[in-house]
């Protein structure tokens, strides 16, 4: 059973088409990276799989449950999200923002039993905030505050993960960090991962698949090196590129050609 | 857990000496033993005098009850009203809902009513009404489709409390008698004594204090974005339109009672998101116990400033609360709050 399917979806903003007839499934334990230029319909595709757009046509069905039937809180049990970092939420502390990832499994007055503890405790030790626990988001670097997120989506306990653009305020080692430890979650967790990130390369290094979004279609949708071809990057992004295999891993590197 | 004890010793004090405060002397230990002794089932052996009893419990005990119930309140509505809104400067008057109570309870006192019983009754019934009307017509100008956005409701709330006052202002101009009484109204002097105001306001405040409280994790949720509180689970439109209504339901019977008074609603919670920290689940029952004994402690100085003639104690607040919210604002800009 797939844990993400979506079919034939489609998805307007006051009446404009933002994405056009889009089909894909992600299975437990695999990585789908989501590509595409600027505007292409990344971040709209994974605001409306988290239930904060509503569905203009098609079907989304997550566990084998169409989404649309799920309540706020059975939703969050199935689907967590890594949202771009945007600063909010600066004046509580790291501990109690991660805490705020169990609200589906805590009733309204939000008082955690032992085992969200637990949860928030291999949380926020897994994104490497054992030691920030304390500290208030507000005086954290970027790249810290967008691992919050990460624990935070991670305390929710879900069988699926949705990143958008999770490495755009990391340095290089938190980036490598971050995406290896996103693939780890599938792989050992069996999570359901989609990894929406401009950074081609990363996707390379950390998809199984990879999805091109463009202008709201799926354009390309297969292993990393059938989708990262010169061909689909040129068509895709009008820009130039060479396609080389890593001299490590084999899979493909994107390298930009000067005009 | 120290800062609840504290502000509620607190609290207890201010009552305490709100009774034992005016133009007659009574001593603390009278007032304790007049108030012990009227409690169900206790017998004190009376070394007071009767008039002392009858000043104690029907005059200045209703009126402490009535100015701390109405301190917690507003300042507990407007704790929700800061965490819904994300908005440090949300309170009663931003969404309109204190300015059209205001206008109702101005309408009510503009006609000639047969008797003065009625003016008791309807007052706050027309302060409700208006506040309720308000509370609609904000809400469904602030509506896109079927969200509410936050900008539109407080352009919403900030357009329509001005019409409000406006109207309200219309009808005092026109209006030949009871205008001082409206003025009084309007700087939070209440209109009324003894126990009655505060039996009718007591549902109301019980109630809808009651059930803010329960709404403190989802507004700790909130602080992160409508949309990121609805990826973790919170059903963020049902959460807006309760709080909304219970919030303004609180304040409008807390305006009914004893008018229009600012800036409780708004120092209080920012007072305490200070000393105890954003955590709203905390944030809403301090705010509920400070902004009792807040605007207790404005009443008296109110009572105390002009002796034996007395302040309306919405100019008390507005006096001592506009410095305050400035230095408020002094410490924001060096640390974050939000």
């Amino acid at each position: 059973m797939k844990s993400v399917q979506v079919k034939e979806l489609c998805l307007a903003y006051d009446g404009f088409q933002v994405v056009k007839g889009v089909d894909f499934t992600v299975a437990p334990g695999e990585v789908l990276g989501l590509i595409g230029p600027n505007g292409a319909g990344k971040s709209t595709l994974i605001r409306a799989l988290s239930g904060v757009l509503p569905i203009q046509s098609g079907e989304v069905w997550v566990d084998g449950t169409d989404l649309g039937t799920l309540s706020d809180s059975q939703r969050a049990r199935l689907i967590a999200v890594v949202p771009q970092a945007e600063p909010l939420g600066g004046a509580y502390t790291v501990r109690q923002a991660v805490m705020m990832g169990r609200t589906p499994y805590m009733n309204w007055m939000g008082n955690p039993g032992p085992r969200d503890q637990a949860f928030v405790k291999r949380a926020l030790e897994f994104a490497s905030l054992a030691d920030l626990a304390g500290r208030r988001i507000a005086e954290l670097s970027g790249g810290e505050q967008q691992r919050v997120l990460l624990a935070r989506a991670l305390a929710q306990d879900t069988p699926i993960l949705l990143l958008d653009e999770p490495t755009s305020h990391l340095d290089l080692q938190h980036q490598i960090n971050l995406l290896s430890l996103v693939r780890r979650l599938a792989k050992e967790n069996h999570l359901a991962v989609l990894l929406a990130m401009h950074d081609l390369n990363g996707v390379s290094l950390c998809a199984d698949r990879v999805a091109l979004l463009v202008d709201g279609r799926l354009v390309a949708l297969g292993a990393p090196d059938e989708v990262l071809t010169a061909e689909n990057i040129a068509a895709a992004y009008r820009a130039q590129v060479e396609i080389i295999a890593h001299p490590r891993y084999g899979t493909p590197l994107v390298l930009p050609l000067q005009d | 857990m120290r800062l609840f004890s504290l502000t509620f010793a607190v609290l207890l004090a201010a009552l305490i000496l709100s009774v034992v405060l005016g133009a007659v002397w009574i001593s603390p230990v009278s007032v304790l033993q007049i108030i012990t002794d009227a409690l169900p089932g206790v017998e004190l052996s009376e070394v007071w005098s009767a008039a002392h009893a009858a000043i104690v419990l029907d005059i200045r005990l209703p009126h402490a009850i009535l100015i701390a119930l109405t301190g917690a309140a507003l300042a507990g509505s407007g704790a929700a009203y800061q965490g819904l809104f994300r908005n440090p400067l949300a309170d009663p008057y931003l969404i309109g809902v204190a300015s059209g109570a205001g206008l109702g309870a101005v309408a009510a006192m503009a006609i000639h009513w047969p008797t003065e019983l009625w003016n008791l009754y309807l007052i706050p019934a027309a302060a409700f009404l208006g506040a309720m009307l308000t509370i609609w017509l904000v809400y469904q100008l602030a509506k896109v489709r079927n969200i509410v956005p936050l900008t539109t409701l407080i352009l919403a709330g900030v357009a329509v409390g001005s019409f409000a006052s406006a109207l309200t202002s219309f009808l005092m101009l026109r209006s030949d008698a009871q205008i001082y009484r409206a003025i009084s109204f309007l700087l939070g002097g209440s209109p009324l004594t003894g126990w009655d105001p505060v039996l009718a306001v007591l549902p109301y405040v019980i109630l809808g204090l009651g059930s803010l409280i329960f709404f403190g994790h989802p507004l700790n949720v909130l602080q992160f974005g409508e949309e990121q509180a609805k990826q973790m689970g919170v059903s963020v439109e049902r959460v807006k339109i309760y709080v909304i209504v219970i919030a303004s339901l609180t304040t409008a019977a807390a305006v009914a009672f004893s008018g229009v008074i600012g800036f409780v609603g708004l120092i209080v919670p920012h007072l305490f998101r200070l000393l105890g920290g954003p955590d709203y689940r905390k944030l809403i029952p301090l705010s509920i116990i400070g902004g009792a004994a807040a605007l207790l402690l404005a009443d008296m100085l109110a009572r105390v400033l002009l002796a034996p003639s007395s302040l309306p104690v919405g100019i008390v607040t507005a006096l001592a609360g506009a410095p305050f919210f400035l230095w408020i604002l002094r410490r924001a800009k060096r640390e974050v709050f939000w």
